[in-house]
């Protein structure tokens, strides 16, 4: 039965937020959700007014909750022995907790918690959307991200997290969406060899040659095509953290990590075996800022070449 | 002080002090030094009145100096969709770097003299003089070329300006030449690619403006390894001995609408602005 799409016309009847209101209203609503946001990301405490809930000390078998960060970009960094890494930086941007599902409520193995990232307009999602945010007292977020965590790591929503988080020597796993290529042929999206440019190929070039055997008579499902490539999630195992600034609550991670500059990254400590000795003893839950532990500003790891000191010598 | 200078010394000998100089305001009284205000008479036996010395005009060298801009191209930032803030990051580590450690300004075509730590050399450095032929990279990443041949070998290395592993960047001659990329020496004479190892530096004073070395470099016979002549590399230090009909073979290959492409505007001189003043703070604290 061939779809009626194009002979069904829509009315679309929803308007948009200032649809109705007059310009006052409009800018006044602006600047009120502009003050209201700076004064919720502003605060360290939880907004929430009930008890805080209780801090557990951290165990081998605990799974504590991750960030979500902007990646901003790129930067070279020395060790104290000379070599050069590449690392990028990611901002943990108005990062916030936004709801605890505990085991029997999501099903799975583990509780979860819902984490937010940057924040952004609330004036173009609907009023169920928005709940969440209302329900933590925290301003829209443009990302959310369901962390698996064990029941003695929980957090209060509506708390805070920072770049403190983490700590420099420890290892981390990012998961991004991938940049997106569009629709890409075999060679580009598979790395198939394709054909030579000459020596009498007519029109094949970049084609991915024979699909299938003649004995099977059919194509195999998941045989590598053509096709959309990219805009996936995709994570990046084991990347050492080299350095926290804690003014700007920035990252430095080793390596690259999927997605553009200035997208929004998952980022949680490593789930790989051969590091669990190095993510011993962090910050648990979480690292506090309204607490009495003060950092400073810059925290690096023991290896990094710090550009206060002077240039390196072999002795 | 200036004035008492003006009235010990003749104007003549003013003129070699370092930094000052002291044109006399009004003409000419001859080579005479001016006598104190006690033994004035004039001709008339009656006491003269009171002449002061003329007021030195004093042009100060220090203000010349700082009106001479330089910011080293690798704090620009480049043009695209980066958050500001990473640049800022960025930039307080390079100033950080450049607090402990001395980089002095040069140019593509200046010859330098760079010394980084060895692991594997006798002494643990290693010290290489060149013409700077190339700055690239932005940001911490930075790098230059050096060029020289040594022992009849043409020997290029490109330095990172950040890395801890350079101990020391002297500038042996400070000068510019006609175009920003000096890559054609590769098929230059050697003769223009040859430096002395143990180079004097030769001395330039601060008030001075950067010469351009106008040097137009003969070529070794074709093939080369770009087509220099065409006129995407817009290179003016070359003397071509090419016949006439290749250069102007060589302008079919030019691309007049590009020097009028809105696109690819890119104008730095406010954001040079915001950051020589952003990075001159920093470094004076």
């Amino acid at each position: 039965m061939r779809q009626l799409g194009f002979v069904v016309r829509h009315v679309n009847s929803t308007t948009w937020w200032h649809e109705h209101l007059s310009e006052e209203n409009v800018q006044f609503l602006k600047k009120i959700t502009a003050e209201e946001y700076k004064a919720q990301t502003a605060s360290k405490l939880c907004p929430l007014k009930d008890e805080p809930w209780p801090l557990n000390d951290w165990k081998p078998d605990s799974i504590r909750v991750g960030v979500v960060a902007v990646k901003l970009g790129m930067m070279p960094i020395w060790t104290k022995s000379g070599k050069k890494h590449a690392v990028t930086l990611l901002k943990v941007q108005d990062c916030h907790v936004l709801r605890y599902i505990s085991k029997e409520e999501s099903g799975g193995k583990t509780s979860k918690l819902l984490v937010g990232g940057k924040n952004a307009s609330p004036f173009f999602k609907s009023e169920s959307a928005m709940k969440i945010f209302k329900e933590a007292g925290v301003p829209r977020k443009q990302k959310v991200a369901t962390f698996n965590v064990t029941d003695d790591a929980i957090i209060k929503p509506g708390t805070p997290l920072y770049a403190a988080h983490f700590r420099p020597g420890q290892f981390v796993d990012v998961t991004a969406k991938t940049i997106g290529k569009g629709f890409q042929g075999v060679m580009k999206r598979w790395g198939f060899k394709g054909q030579p440019a000459s020596h009498g190929q007519t029109k094949t070039h970049r084609r991915p040659g024979a699909i299938s055997t003649n004995k099977a008579a059919k194509v195999y499902r998941g045989k590598k095509m053509p096709g959309k490539m990219g805009n996936i999630y995709r994570t990046s195992f084991g990347l050492k953290v080299w350095r926290i600034n804690t003014k700007h609550d920035i990252i430095y991670v080793n390596g690259s990590v999927p997605g553009h500059t200035n997208c929004l990254v998952k980022v949680r400590d490593s789930k790989l075996p051969t590091y669990k000795d190095c993510n011993k003893n962090p910050p648990f839950p979480t690292f506090f800022a309204d607490g009495d532990e003060k950092l400073p500003e810059d925290l690096y790891d023991k290896e990094i070449f710090q550009f206060t000191d002077p240039s390196v010598t072999y002795a | 002080m200036a004035a008492a200078c003006g009235r010990l010394l003749p104007r003549s000998a003013a003129a070699g002090l370092a930094g000052l100089t002291l044109t006399a305001a009004r003409p000419a009284l001859p080579g005479r030094c001016f006598s104190s205000s006690s033994c004035r008479i004039s001709s008339d036996g009656k006491p003269a009145k009171f002449q002061p010395p003329p007021k030195p005009v004093i042009i100060d060298r220090q203000k010349q100096r700082e009106e001479r801009r330089f910011l080293s191209p690798e704090f620009i930032p480049p043009r695209g969709r980066t958050d500001p803030l990473k640049f800022y990051i960025e930039r307080k580590d390079m100033i950080q770097r450049r607090k402990v450690f001395n980089i002095p300004e040069f140019y593509v075509g200046s010859v330098l003299a760079v010394t980084t730590a060895d692991p594997y050399a006798n002494e643990k450095a290693n010290r290489f003089v060149g013409i700077c032929i190339q700055r690239g990279g932005k940001g911490l990443g930075a790098t230059f070329v050096l060029r020289n041949v040594i022992e009849g070998q043409g020997v290029e290395i490109c330095y990172e300006l950040y890395s801890p592993r350079v101990q020391a960047i002297e500038v042996l001659k400070l000068e510019k030449r006609l175009d920003d990329n000096l890559m054609y020496l590769r098929d230059a004479l050697p003769e223009y690619s040859t430096f002395d190892v143990n180079m004097k530096p030769v001395s330039h004073l601060d008030h001075e403006e950067i010469p351009v070395n106008k040097l137009q470099v003969r070529m070794k016979p074709k093939p080369w390894s770009k087509r220099w002549e065409r006129p995407k590399y817009n290179i003016k230090g070359i003397k071509f001995e090419l016949p006439e009909k290749k250069m102007k073979e060589a302008q079919k290959w030019s691309q007049p609408w590009l020097e009028f492409d809105m696109l690819r505007e890119y104008d730095t001189s406010k954001i040079e602005e915001k950051i020589w003043k952003e990075v001159n703070e920093e470094l004076k604290k």
